[in-house]
């Protein structure tokens, strides 16, 4: 992990998008073990992954990490916290008028 | 956990009409998570033996999966007249709904990660179980929107995302409130409609009960979580930081509720009252593992709330008026709010000792 520059990988990675009555989701998993770490960007290369309604997808693609730097991740760690009221939820958003 | 949708305009320019796949559909919306790390060395290293008779049973309880059968329509969910709805209400309405989506699926999200990355078999069991909740939930509200017409896209995974972190024990409270908090709500407008079954204008909300009964099986194993260790509750830092917390939990739950007026209309549910019910339940229940509650009822609570709210309103036409005298009328109402988020944290808590044993059932 370098001071200042940032380092991108390209990863193996397995796209699961339900899009179904029973559940609702879509997640990432990296193929050869990769984790992310405070500041890292992900993005899942190729075209949008669009499950139509009933529809499970699982996809193999490939996608590209960009590591934040030392700096960036300690940052990341410093003020995360501060971003707290995104894992709170109010049945609304939080546009005042809609 | 909160999320941003992104704005319909916007959508539209994204996406066009590439992902319609439903010829219902007459709009579409993007759910846009926000993807967060954790330390997850710390959660491995969570210990559950303190707490380990109450785990298992939770743990039982919730592979059992009482609600298997209940996330589905049948004879009860009646016909939705969408078409001759309040336009107020009905965009109100759809704000709710796909809210409450991006929520349970960020949720989901979340859980799914901290399952995957974990190493504790008692976390990933735990967190295995709340994703699989989660993405019921999502699947259930998003059927909700798609019979309104509005196509829920998943396109968001083709985006880069950040990663931004907390720290576990944010985490704890903040979850820990939300399930909470999401049961009180529920629960109050379910036994409401129980007495005004006429303002019930959308068949959802009869599955409210069952439906909150997992949020609150949610609540009750973040809660035996935080009391794994106890410096979590007890330390003074910490103590400030769930008052804090339950301060901007309950303002901000306040600010966006009464920013519904037509919703609550439709309902016949006073806000104030609703919010202060809400409050009351949240603050009670929470007692389980928080050795405080919020003065609610002290003079200074309401009176601030709504000078926060007001300022939230000036807030926003300050923004729509733009230039310098907008930013100068923002800046006036930005102080104004964090005053009034200042009287109120400042109001002396009731303190009060967790009881030995965690576990609550819903009783509401």
């Amino acid at each position: 992990m370098s001071l200042f520059s940032r380092k991108v990988e390209q990863v193996p990675c397995t796209v699961e998008v339900s899009h179904r009555f029973e559940a609702l989701h879509a997640h990432v998993r990296f193929n050869d073990g990769s984790v992310v770490h405070p500041g890292d960007e992900v993005l899942v290369q190729g075209p949008p992954v669009l499950a139509a309604w009933g529809e499970v997808i699982s996809e193999d693609r490939t996608a590209t990490i960009t590591r934040a730097t030392a700096l960036e991740r300690l940052w990341t760690r410093l003020t995360g916290d501060f971003e707290f009221m995104e894992l709170c939820e109010f049945s609304f958003s939080e546009e005042m008028s809609v | 956990m909160n999320m941003h949708a992104t704005t319909h305009e916007e959508l539209a320019a994204e996406i066009g009409e590439q992902f319609d796949t439903d010829a219902m559909a007459q709009e579409s919306t993007l759910l846009n998570p926000r993807f967060y790390t954790t330390d997850f060395d710390e959660l491995d290293r969570i210990d559950v033996t303190p707490v380990r008779a109450e785990w298992d049973k939770l743990i039982g309880q919730m592979k059992s999966d009482p609600n298997k059968g209940h996330f589905k329509k049948n004879e009860d969910w009646d016909t939705v007249d969408w078409d001759n709805m309040d336009p107020k209400l009905k965009r109100e309405f759809i704000d709710f709904l796909v809210s409450s989506c991006t929520a349970e699926f960020s949720g989901c999200v979340l859980y799914k990660e901290m399952k995957r990355r974990g190493n504790n078999p008692d976390i990933c069991e735990l967190f295995n179980y709340m994703a699989r909740d989660e993405a019921r939930h999502a699947g259930f509200i998003n059927d909700a929107l798609r019979e309104a017409g509005v196509a829920v896209n998943l396109g968001f995974l083709t985006k880069a995302k950040k990663y931004t972190y907390f720290r576990p024990k944010f985490i704890y409270y903040a979850t820990y409130l939300s399930e909470k908090i999401g049961y009180a709500r529920y629960i109050t407008i379910y036994r409401h409609l129980e007495q005004h079954p006429e303002k019930r204008f959308h068949p959802i909300f009869k599955w409210f009960k069952e439906w909150c009964n997992d949020e609150f099986s949610h609540g009750e194993a973040f809660a035996l979580l935080m009391r794994t260790d106890p410096k979590l509750t007890e330390s003074f830092v910490n103590k400030l930081w769930i008052r804090f917390f339950l301060t901007a939990v309950f303002s901000t739950m306040y600010v966006r509720d009464h920013a519904r007026p037509a919703f609550h209309e439709a309902l016949g549910v006073d806000i104030d009252w609703y919010d202060q019910e809400v409050f009351r339940k949240t603050g009670e229940i929470a007692k389980q593992v928080f050795p405080m509650e919020l003065d609610i009822d002290h003079p200074r609570w309401m009176p601030n709330l709504k000078r926060m709210e007001r300022a939230f309103r000036k807030m926003e036409a300050a923004e729509k008026q733009g230039g310098i005298g907008g930013k100068l009328a923002k800046l006036g109402a930005m102080s104004s709010a964090a005053l009034a988020f200042a009287a109120i944290y400042t109001i002396p808590v009731k303190k009060s000792t967790p009881p030995a044993s965690v576990r609550l059932e819903p009783a509401y």
